[in-house]
């Protein structure tokens, strides 16, 4: 128990062990006095020039005539409840914060990405048509695909404008 | 669980209805208050007084203390003004040259600024108390005076003390323990003799 209540003191306790023992101290009096020796003896060593007399006994005697103070469970409730009301506030506006910045950025980052899109866009243009058949074949097969399943449905499409002369051009073919 | 938390599980406790709760919090709190008070109070027995009446009024007032500061600052706050009032109801000003502000409590330890005037027989019993701690310190082991004194004076927590003393976390807690209680051990005949003392 006193080593407890040494630990205790250092706050190097865990949130079990001092419900634990804060509950010992009720009813336990040489308990307090140990807490209390230790507490004196850290003052003094940090503040010998400045000890004062211990005002316990008289502050408890004062104490005795003083009603009990009680809050309701209700209101202990609401004061958790505030609290967590405020701390799911606060995480909605920084989720707003974050996507109002993110919307900001938005039209911003859209006209590079177009760019990257349409230096990608000609490569595309190269593939015939019917060789569509060919690539879902072979998407069925490969083990990398991240879409396993849904890759029967996937059915690759291109439009450009030239699509009507490159059938003319494999019509010749 | 840290210092300020453990504090605030006692508060619960007191709103709960368990007075101890409260003895705890003079017991830990007491001298700080008092030395805090006795920068506006000068006159050691009133500064004494004052000093009760700040943790009857705080303990009046904990069931609308919600926990949004520390409850030592908010106790500060209470010795701070109740020192004022006092000072205002026995028709004298409040030095208002002190440096010290509620907003300043958490740095409280640190001002280093306070000096209170102490009645002869307190000075006596202050001596002997202080004179105890330190023969009893000087008498412990290397290893045991290392750990408290990084603790209480340094304020190193378990884990940095571990790393400076190079040995394992729970050795530290052991000798803080063994070296608070060898000096406890002397301390306590001078506490339980001068009992009608207020000691």
């Amino acid at each position: 128990m006193k080593q407890e209540i040494s630990a205790l003191m250092d706050g190097e306790l865990y949130e079990d062990e001092v419900e634990n023992i804060l509950s010992r101290f009720k009813g336990d009096s040489a308990a307090r006095k140990n807490w209390a020796a230790y507490h004196l003896i850290g003052d003094v060593l940090r503040q010998p020039d400045h000890i004062h007399c211990d005002l316990s006994a008289t502050i408890r005697d004062r104490m005795a005539t003083e009603p009990t103070v009680f809050v309701p469970r209700g209101q202990a409730a609401k004061q958790k409840i505030r609290s967590i009301a405020l701390s799911a506030a606060a995480s909605v506006a920084a989720i707003g914060v974050v996507s109002w910045m993110s919307l900001q950025i938005g039209p911003e980052a859209s006209p590079n990405m177009m760019m990257q899109q349409n230096a990608i866009r000609p490569a595309k243009a190269q593939i015939l048509p019917s060789s569509n058949d060919y690539l879902l074949a072979h998407q069925e097969f490969s083990p990398s695909t991240d879409m396993s399943g849904g890759a029967y449905y996937i059915r690759t499409v291109s439009y450009s404008a030239d699509d009507t002369q490159l059938k003319d051009n494999a019509g010749k073919r | 669980m840290a210092d300020r938390e453990v504090d605030q599980q006692l508060v619960e406790r007191v709103q709960r209805g368990d007075k101890h709760a409260f003895d705890l919090l003079v017991s830990k709190y007491q001298r700080k208050l008092g030395r805090l008070i006795s920068r506006f109070v000068r006159d050691p027995a009133e500064a004494e007084d004052v000093t009760q009446d700040a943790f009857i009024k705080a303990y009046r007032a904990l069931p609308g203390f919600r926990g949004e500061s520390a409850f030592y600052t908010w106790l500060y706050r209470i010795g701070i003004n109740t020192a004022k009032n006092h000072l205002l109801s026995s028709k004298r000003r409040a030095p208002t040259s002190t440096p010290f502000d509620a907003e300043e409590a958490e740095s409280f330890e640190e001002a280093g600024l306070l000096r209170e005037v102490n009645t002869p027989e307190n000075e006596l019993m202050s001596k002997q108390v202080v004179g105890v701690v330190q023969a009893s310190l000087q008498q412990l082991p290397e290893d045991l005076r290392s750990a408290l004194t990084l603790r209480e004076i340094e304020g190193l927590s378990y884990e940095e003390i571990a790393n400076v003393m190079n040995c394992p976390v729970g050795t530290v807690r052991s000798r803080i323990f063994r070296a608070r209680e060898a000096v406890a051990e002397n301390l306590r005949p001078l506490l339980e003799t001068s009992k009608g003392k207020r000691w």
